[in-house]
């Protein structure tokens, strides 16, 4: 094995501690940290977008995919002094200091901590009381998988299509897949939540073979659960371009609505770090308009 | 909103200010609740009757104190408080003492002792005059059936109250065992020394900001966890140690390439991934195949994925 010695680099004008290169992270595909590291380098670009104004969680498996992993929320004590913070939910009221990837060389930096996955908020660092995206979370109970997922995508739109809202695909890099509404105007997590339930609850009664808003195991079986709690303020989604702590190294990937329809055709919709480098350098960022698009929820009657 | 926890007034000599004792304190345990483990129920407790195995009513509920004998005397709350009906409503202060003749080990709990609206001002003038004479109160006061020694001092213009164990309560050190034989033993000069520069090289101010307790935190983290459906953690390894400053990406690819050549050294890691194709291409060659059945038969259409998760399932083991 090569000596775990830490190497001083330079990245963007930051200087950065590295350490542990070639140490693989996914034993099935032979995936080495260096290889991590250059993933997000070279994602940021797109990536950035999502994150850089969000106080992020990261799951880490310093020992690789096949060893236990933890959550990070809480800004290490040892970070670079480049790296911000922002004040997020904690507990009892009292915030925590998240770290905030705001450049290059941060998602370098939490890379090299084997932060594979990175969770982001709904809401902003400026008003944390304030999401700027409301989510569907759509997770497939087995034996359902994305297809079916695909196919309840393209039903949530339909209903979003009625109040005239916009959704944003992606796949979660797991076993599902998420669709991101841009809200980017003042609405409160109660607001997001509270729709977000309420057309999970119009699909459930549309379609209660295919459906789910309920967040029991045994409801789940054969069916997509739209979760919809994952619009409360203390909760974090797995980001764009993320990658998963799989087998492989997959991402959380922006896919345009001909790929959803593709995908409830049954197209397999799972993308690899090198796949999605392809990709962003042929379509640009899928997800771009998530972080600017305007939009309102409609306001409850009565 | 803090609410008092005790309410009567401090007495010296002829004065007598209303008071009310607030908690200076709020633990942050987490707290668990206990859960019968086959069914997830909350397990309850019942008071029951040791001779009838009934249960008990609270109403039905009085003090006893055990004999020697094994007997019970009985005692009703109005029989404790008749014992000192003055004492349950004053602070008694009794002396006036320095703040370093008092022992740490004497501390129990720390509460605020707040004037009402309309005494500000003789609870100002204590505050004043104890915060010139530097000196700690020593008072008694009675709180729900326990007489306690507290201790009264000045904190940024307000009086705080530690209430105090009592000298009889301590536990001698002669009662722990492993202290025996500890008087006999003899330490050299340089051992001393080097204890002394150890203790020197920690010395710092006194930040209490600077601590918090990790464990809870930790524990409330992994509740987070549980609920959002993750599990399991383990601890980071730490992180030491500089080379000099290299770019970046140059090392990145450094490390790529020499982790390829290590694996064309080693045929049972080329032979690991080349036997596990990429779910990408796989799903391609299956798509066609599903998406003719499935369009007349949904059945076979799961059949197909069952195919693929079998195959999934298959790559995990061979990791």
């Amino acid at each position: 094995m090569p000596a775990a010695v830490p190497v001083r680099t330079e990245v963007a004008g930051r200087t950065l501690k590295v350490t542990n290169l070639d140490k693989v992270l996914y034993p099935l595909v032979g995936f080495t940290k260096a290889q991590v590291i250059a993933y997000y380098v070279n994602v940021a670009p797109a990536m950035l977008t999502h994150i850089e104004d969000r106080g992020v969680t990261f799951k880490r498996w310093p020992d690789g995919i096949t060893a236990e992993p933890f959550f990070t929320k809480r800004a290490p004590d040892h970070r670079p002094e480049w790296i911000s913070t922002c004040t997020g939910p904690g507990d009892k009221g009292k915030g925590i200091e998240y770290p905030v990837l705001s450049e290059v060389a941060a998602l370098a930096w939490s890379a090299n901590l084997a932060a594979l996955e990175i969770h982001a908020p709904m809401a902003r660092c400026g008003d944390i009381e304030a999401p700027t995206i409301l989510v569907f979370d759509l997770d497939p109970g087995e034996p359902a998988t994305i297809t079916e997922c695909c196919q309840v995508a393209l039903s949530i739109q339909s209903v979003l299509d009625t109040v005239g809202l916009v959704a944003f695909p992606k796949t979660s890099g797991s076993k599902g897949m998420q669709l991101y509404v841009p809200l980017n105007t003042p609405h409160t997590h109660q607001h997001a939540s509270d729709f977000a339930l309420a057309v999970a609850q119009l699909l459930e009664k549309q379609q209660p073979k295919a459906v789910t808003s309920m967040m029991t195991k045994k409801e789940r079986t054969n069916r997509i659960f739209i979760d919809w709690s994952q619009n409360t303020r203390h909760k974090t989604t797995i980001a764009p371009y993320s990658l998963r702590g799989k087998d492989r190294p997959t991402v959380s990937t922006p896919i345009s609505w001909d790929e959803v329809s593709n995908g409830a055709d049954d197209e397999w919709l799972s993308f690899e770090a090198d796949d999605v480098l392809e990709r962003i350098e042929e379509h640009g960022d899928l997800f771009a308009a998530v972080a600017t698009l305007e939009q309102a929820l409609p306001v409850a009657r009565g | 909103m803090a609410r008092p926890i005790w309410s009567g007034s401090v007495s010296f000599g002829l004065v007598n200010i209303p008071v009310k004792l607030f908690s200076a304190v709020s633990r942050k345990n987490v707290r668990f609740n206990q859960i019968e483990s086959s069914t997830g129920a909350r397990v309850k407790q019942k008071r029951v009757s040791s001779v009838s195995g009934e249960e008990v009513d609270y109403d039905d509920i009085v003090k006893g104190y055990e004999l020697p004998t094994g007997d019970y005397v009985t005692i009703a709350p109005e029989e404790l408080d008749a014992l000192d009906p003055e004492a349950a409503r004053t602070i008694d202060l009794q002396e006036f003492v320095d703040l370093v003749d008092i022992d740490p080990v004497f501390y129990d709990s720390a509460y605020y002792l707040a004037p009402s609206p309309d005494t500000q001002k003789p609870y100002k003038l204590l505050v004043t005059a104890m915060e010139e004479a530097g000196k700690v109160g020593i008072a008694k006061f009675v709180m729900r059936s326990k007489q306690y020694l507290a201790a009264i001092r000045p904190v940024d213009g307000r009086l705080m109250l530690s209430t105090m164990v009592y000298a009889d309560e301590l536990v001698a050190p002669s009662a722990v065992e492993l202290f025996s034989g500890l008087d006999d033993v003899e330490v050299t000069e340089r051992e001393l020394g080097m204890a002394r520069q150890l203790i020197s090289s920690l010395e710092a101010d006194f930040e209490p900001d600077k601590f918090t307790d990790t464990y809870r935190l930790a524990v409330l983290e992994m509740i987070d966890r549980k609920v959002a459906g993750e599990e399991a953690i383990s601890s980071a390894p730490a992180e030491e140690e500089m080379g000099s400053v290299v770019d970046l990406m140059a090392a990145l690819e450094a490390s790529v390439a020499e982790a390829k050549k290590a694996r064309t050294r080693h045929p049972a890691a080329t032979a690991t991934e080349s036997s596990v194709k990429k779910p990408a291409n796989k799903k391609a060659a299956t798509k066609s195949a599903a998406k003719k059945t499935s369009a007349k038969k949904p059945a076979k259409k799961s059949a197909a994925k069952k195919n693929t998760t079998a195959k999934k399932a298959a790559a995990k083991k061979a990791s």
